[in-house]
């Protein structure tokens, strides 16, 4: 476990290789890494610096080649494929660069899909999904399609279902990359207001160093070290 | 929102490619549905054979005669209860020779006797009894030919060459599946005496009653036992190996039908396949986002399968819905009325359809298996690395 009980994110000694025409290809060297309860991490770094393959560890998406990662509590590397499923469910939310919504969803649909793996029943799925949507303030649009919403208007979709579950950490990769000015602000004043009112640690990938200044820290990564 | 509801709306999210699917499969499961009826079919009238009724013909073959003086000795044989014969006319309606039917000389009373399920009224019985050129014709054969009770009708024979004229007695119904409705019955005696002195008192084929259906292998080798050593040889069988038998040379189109029912169901299976697996192929990143948010890999194989089930049983119930009106009302009334010596009731049979919906499921599983599996089980980085 780590040595301080706040820290969240705890990863030591942590490298990760991928085969690629029949050589390892490094990303990660041995990088040691915390993320505190309660933080807004931005992570930067250049295209190839190993940002979204730290992220896919945290989340548990990946698994590293050496080192630990322990993630609220849990040692990822001792978890199986079932246990890692259900670390994500109750533990993480996610917000993914293309918004990933279901298209044959509607809004509140798509709000509440996490909530399928549980045993809350129908009825409280959608009112949950109903608030969710509420603290993204898109109370007028629960019955929309994707198509029918904007792209800031998607990505505050994706936003709603990542909280639903009442997740512990928001994993947020490029969650402006795709948006315009306006809408990436808007995305990231919902992002500081669930890390500053609703206590979520929050940890966000991105190349915009505007979205980088709305985070309490940043970390860059660089030829897969951290500076 | 349920997990139903989300595979049926995944199964229906294009729907245009979702109906031409469906559409293709249905069309599929009707073909199938049609094959199948025509085994059913051929099946129903020997299936249906009389289990206390056996046969016997010459055991060579079928087209080679008894000496009519067989029918005194499988009637004293232990366990008959009763006996007649019948010759194959051959005849035709010189008015339409290409319309086949089955033409019989029979002993009329001990025929009747014999064959009980056939329902005839007591007058044309009386009629037909009295009347040595009278005849009595199925039901179905009446209808298509257009002859009713005290019509005259000449036909041509084949196998005994000239014309006879004949005088409608009766038209007979069945009460079982077992009995052709379509036979044009003759008097034995007025054929018999029309023949020369060579050809006369001379039988196809003899059918017996028995007392008990389970001693029919019994029985049928005691009469054959007691011909054995004679110049004409006998195999006695039951009902529907008899049929069989005369109609044996249906037997390997029957097979290739067979063969057919089963390349459908391969080309039902590669349709319903190929549609699955570019529809999966396009949403591998969904599938990545499922994962990611903690649906499992068995999720993912459920909904995959749960679409290619819902597009596999719609579409049987569509094919379903078609061929029933299809065959039953139309296709199948047009066989029964011109090929009814071969398919007397040409409907589709409970089981058929219960097959043809079964396997429309099953081969929605089966051709979603390989797509279903091959992305439960890729990894979730780089299904989300997977653009549509």
């Amino acid at each position: 476990m780590s040595e301080d009980a706040k820290q969240i994110v705890f990863l030591r000694g942590v490298t990760k290789s991928f085969a690629k025409g029949g050589e390892a290809l490094t990303v990660l060297h041995g990088l040691d890494f915390e993320v505190e309860e309660g933080q807004f991490l931005a992570l930067m770094g250049p295209s190839g610096s190993g940002k979204s393959t730290l992220l896919n560890l945290i989340a548990g998406l990946d698994v590293p080649t050496a080192g630990r990662v322990e993630v609220a509590g849990h040692d990822l590397g001792a978890l199986g494929d079932g246990q890692l499923a259900k670390f994500r469910a109750n533990t993480l939310g996610f917000v993914f660069q293309s918004f990933n919504l279901l298209p044959v969803l509607t809004a509140a649909e798509n709000v509440a899909l996490p909530l399928l793996l549980t045993s809350v029943p129908r009825s409280e799925r959608k009112t949950r999904a109903h608030t969710a949507l509420k603290v993204v303030g898109l109370s007028d649009r629960v019955d929309h399609y994707p198509r029918q919403l904007s792209g800031g208007q998607e990505q505050r979709v994706s936003i709603a279902r990542a909280i639903v579950n009442d997740p512990q950490i928001i994993i947020a990769d490029e969650p402006t990359g795709e948006l315009d000015r306006a809408s990436a602000d808007a995305v990231l004043d919902l992002l500081q207001k669930l890390n500053e009112e609703l206590g979520k640690t929050i940890i966000m990938v991105t190349h915009d160093p505007r979205a980088a200044k709305r985070a309490s820290s940043v970390r860059e990564l660089d030829k897969g070290q951290l500076s | 929102m349920t997990t139903f509801g989300l595979v049926l709306r995944n199964a229906l999210r294009n729907k245009f490619r979702s109906a031409l699917t469906i559409l293709g499969v249905a069309l599929a499961i009707v073909a199938f549905i049609f094959l199948r009826t025509i085994i059913t079919a051929w099946n129903t009238g020997a299936d249906h054979g009389a289990k206390d009724r056996i046969a016997t013909r010459h055991k060579l073959s079928f087209v080679i005669t008894l000496p009519k003086r067989y029918i005194d000795v499988v009637r004293q044989t232990e366990g008959v209860k009763g006996a007649t014969w019948a010759n194959w006319v051959g005849a035709k309606d010189p008015r339409n020779p290409d319309n086949f039917f089955a033409s019989l000389a029979v002993d009329p009373e001990s025929f009747l006797e014999v064959h009980h399920e056939m329902k005839v009224s007591e007058e044309a019985r009386q009629r037909w009894f009295e009347d040595r050129r009278g005849a009595i014709v199925g039901d179905v054969l009446a209808r298509n030919m257009g002859l009713k009770v005290g019509d005259k009708i000449s036909l041509e024979g084949t196998i005994y060459p000239g014309t006879f004229e004949y005088q409608i007695a009766g038209i007979y119904e069945a009460t079982r599946r077992s009995i052709d409705r379509s036979q044009f019955l003759i008097h034995w005696d007025y054929l018999n005496d029309s023949l020369p002195a060579d050809r006369q008192d001379q039988i196809g084929w003899i059918i017996a009653r028995i007392d008990d259906a389970s001693s029919s292998g019994d029985i049928s080798a005691r009469i054959d036992r007691t011909f054995e050593e004679s110049d004409v040889p006998t195999l006695s069988m039951s009902e529907r190996q008899l049929q069989v038998s005369f109609l044996g040379m249906l037997s390997a189109l029957l097979t290739a039908v067979d063969v057919i029912s089963g390349v459908i169901l391969l080309i039902l299976a590669l349709i319903l396949g190929n549609t699955i697996a570019m529809g999966v192929r396009e949403r591998q990143n969904e599938f990545g986002v499922l994962r990611a948010i903690g649906f499992l890999p068995r999720h993912v194989l459920a909904f995959i399968m749960g679409e290619a089930a819902i597009v596999g049983v719609a579409a049987g119930i569509l094919g379903l819905a078609v061929a029933y009106p299809l065959v039953e009302l139309g296709m199948g009334r047009f066989i029964e009325e011109n090929m009814s010596a071969y398919f007397p009731y040409f409907r589709i049979d409970v089981s058929t359809y219960a097959a043809a919906l079964l396997l429309s499921l099953l081969l929605g599983f089966i051709a979603s298996a390989i797509p279903a599996l091959r992305s439960s089980r890729m990894s979730v980085t780089d299904a989300l690395r997977r653009v549509a």
